[in-house]
């Protein structure tokens, strides 16, 4: 029996197409045994996420249980190109393995997608819809899969500007359920940035933004509370993560500002994020020896770095791969 | 046999800080350097019962002596403090410390070979001994952490976050905590060591040493009072952990 891969990626098929084959989490037992009826094999299981879905099974004549899937899903790519890609024996387990260490991923090293494999064959296993073969392909792959992510640096750094922020967050105050963040004007980039950081647990928001209204929605949005753009220098005694990115045509925050506060304050750290352009906060306020400042040019250094570092690593992924994979593929099937 | 003992005790804690340097270069952090610090422990306890067997007494009756202590006292506390708050780091940035101290009492004619036996110890002289340089321990592990908030608080302020000593140095809080409270311990050591100090019979050039012992422990109590009822920002902290260390062992060293 052969290994076999058919798919459907970001890099195939746009979203209108791949959302046509999504498939929700509570439903990959069900859509694993539809897929053995479908392709006619003993042994299947369906990955779905936002980005891809996948269908992995096991055949004796991988050629009829192709044209037998690929039949059965034509008429969901009706009106579009052909999207699909198809792999099979040594390739489709290679594929497998780039999959779950992240190096087909959109975001790549990106670490959920390892847990998304996991949950479909999971649910695969519960719904009886994996053998022998499956059962220990996918046992190997997760093993190298883990390999790969802990010997070569391919999910190391932050390549989002909330993510950069929120790792600086935790460098500077532990964790964060004791940070108090405050959000000047209520613009997508500072939303997005602030909600990373509450992800990982902020306690609590403050928005202040010129049109107050919005400012009380974003809060909403978030659990965190409004306050009126005149009184954001008042709260700045409190918080401990400033997020600005106000429309204003000159800097808000000044150097004298935060001196004045820097008692009250007690010295506390003091992490303040310049996400606008032109830029809200006086460059010298960076020299206050307990402000950390970092502008958007700064956050989108780190990203890209870190992105470049992952592309550099994407060679010794690969090695880790090949050698794995040869262990457990008869050589004459390995090309 | 003590001499050998020390000459392990560098080596290895020399290994230590080579190995944690060579690996966080590569990006990663040494989970083996906590078993090298133990290995140089236990050298140095070694040194130590034979140093006390010939001199009769706790070793600490010269520089060297002392200095050996010290990275005893040194490496106590590293393996007290690291693996329990698992302050990474902390062993590469302590090892070379113990190298530098055990180095310089390994420097020729700085350890006699053959030390006068000591015939009359008082309680309180062996007290204050023994206290002020467990007390120095403390207080350069203390300095040691300061260091690594400095280098940590300078690749925050200037964007260099590349490369693994950011990635594994731990974050901001846990450094400064921990030097808080391993000043407190110095403190409080430093506290029974003056004491003892002021109770022992006082010898020819005593006083000096004792007016010196005197003025690093007020130092330090300005900078706890000080960050505890003021505040202070971490960077002032810091260097004032390091700056009262180096200066208490200048001090040491010619008073």
């Amino acid at each position: 029996m052969e290994f076999v891969c058919l798919g459907v990626n970001h890099k195939t098929a746009p979203v209108e197409v791949r959302e046509r084959f999504a498939v929700g989490t509570n439903q990959l037992g069900e859509a694993a045994q539809h897929l053995l009826e479908m392709a006619g094999v003993p042994e299947g299981v369906v990955v779905s996420t936002c980005n891809r879905t996948e269908f992995y099974f096991a055949a004796d004549d991988t050629a009829l249980a192709l044209g037998r899937l690929e039949c059965s899903l034509a008429e969901k790519v009706h009106g579009h190109e052909e999207p699909f890609y198809r792999y099979e024996k040594a390739d489709a387990a290679r594929h497998l393995c780039k999959v779950v260490s992240g190096l087909d991923s959109m975001l790549l090293g990106e670490t959920e997608i390892f847990g998304q494999v996991k949950q479909a064959y999971q649910a695969a296993h519960a719904a009886g819809a994996t053998g022998s073969i499956l059962n220990r392909l996918f046992q190997k792959v997760f093993s190298i899969g883990k390999k790969v992510r802990t010997q070569t640096s391919i999910q190391e750094g932050s390549t989002s500007i909330g993510n950069v922020a929120v790792e600086l967050a935790e460098k500077i105050f532990g964790h964060l359920k004791n940070s108090e963040v405050m959000v000047l004007g209520a613009g997508e980039m500072s939303r997005l940035t602030a909600q990373a950081l509450v992800s990982r647990g902020a306690k609590s928001i403050i928005v202040a933004n010129r049109t107050h209204e919005r400012a009380i929605e974003l809060a909403e949005e978030m659990g965190g509370r409004a306050v009126r753009f005149d009184n954001w220098l008042e709260e700045l005694k409190k918080v401990d993560v400033i997020i600005s990115s106000t429309g204003a045509p000159h800097t808000i925050i000044h150097r004298s500002e935060v001196e004045s506060l820097r008692r009250a304050r007690k010295f506390r750290p003091l992490f303040m994020i310049d996400i606008a352009v032109p830029r809200d906060i006086e460059h010298s306020v960076g020299e206050i020896e307990e402000v950390y400042l970092y502008d958007i040019d700064a956050l989108e250094q780190l990203a890209e770095e870190a992105k470049i570092r992952r592309v550099n690593q994407i060679i010794e992924c690969e090695k880790i791969i090949e050698a794995e994979l040869l262990k457990i593929i008869p050589t004459k099937d390995f090309q | 046999m003590d001499r050998w003992f020390l000459i392990a005790a560098t080596l290895l804690a020399a290994v230590a800080g080579l190995r944690g340097l060579l690996i966080l270069r590569h990006g990663n952090r040494s989970h083996w350097t906590v078993f090298w610090m133990i290995a140089v422990m236990a050298c140095q306890m070694g040194y130590l019962a034979v140093r006390g067997e010939m001199r009769g007494a706790c070793p600490l009756r010269s520089i060297a002596e002392i200095s050996v202590f010290l990275s005893w006292s040194l490496t106590l506390f590293y393996l007290l403090v690291g693996p329990v708050y698992r302050i990474s780091l902390l062993g590469v940035f302590t090892a070379p410390v113990v190298v530098i101290f055990q180095g310089f009492a390994l420097l020729p004619g700085r350890l006699v070979a053959n030390p006068e036996k000591v015939l009359n110890t008082s309680f309180w002289g062996e007290t204050h001994s023994a206290m002020s340089v467990l007390a120095y321990g403390a207080l350069a592990l203390a300095a040691v952490a300061g260091v690594m908030f400095l280098v940590l608080d300078r690749q925050l302020k200037e964007h260099h976050l590349k490369g693994g000593l950011f990635r594994n140095l731990p974050p901001v809080p846990e450094l400064l905590v921990s030097l808080e409270r391993l000043l407190w311990l110095g403190m409080a050591l430093l506290t029974v060591g003056v004491v003892a100090g002021v109770l022992m019979p006082l010898g020819k050039g005593a006083m000096g040493h004792l007016i010196a012992a005197i003025g690093v422990w007020v130092g330090y109590v300005i900078l706890m009072v000080t960050k505890r009822v003021r505040g202070m920002t971490g960077r002032r902290f810091a260097l004032g952990a390091v700056a009262l260390f180096v200066l208490s062992l200048g001090v040491f060293a010619f008073v």
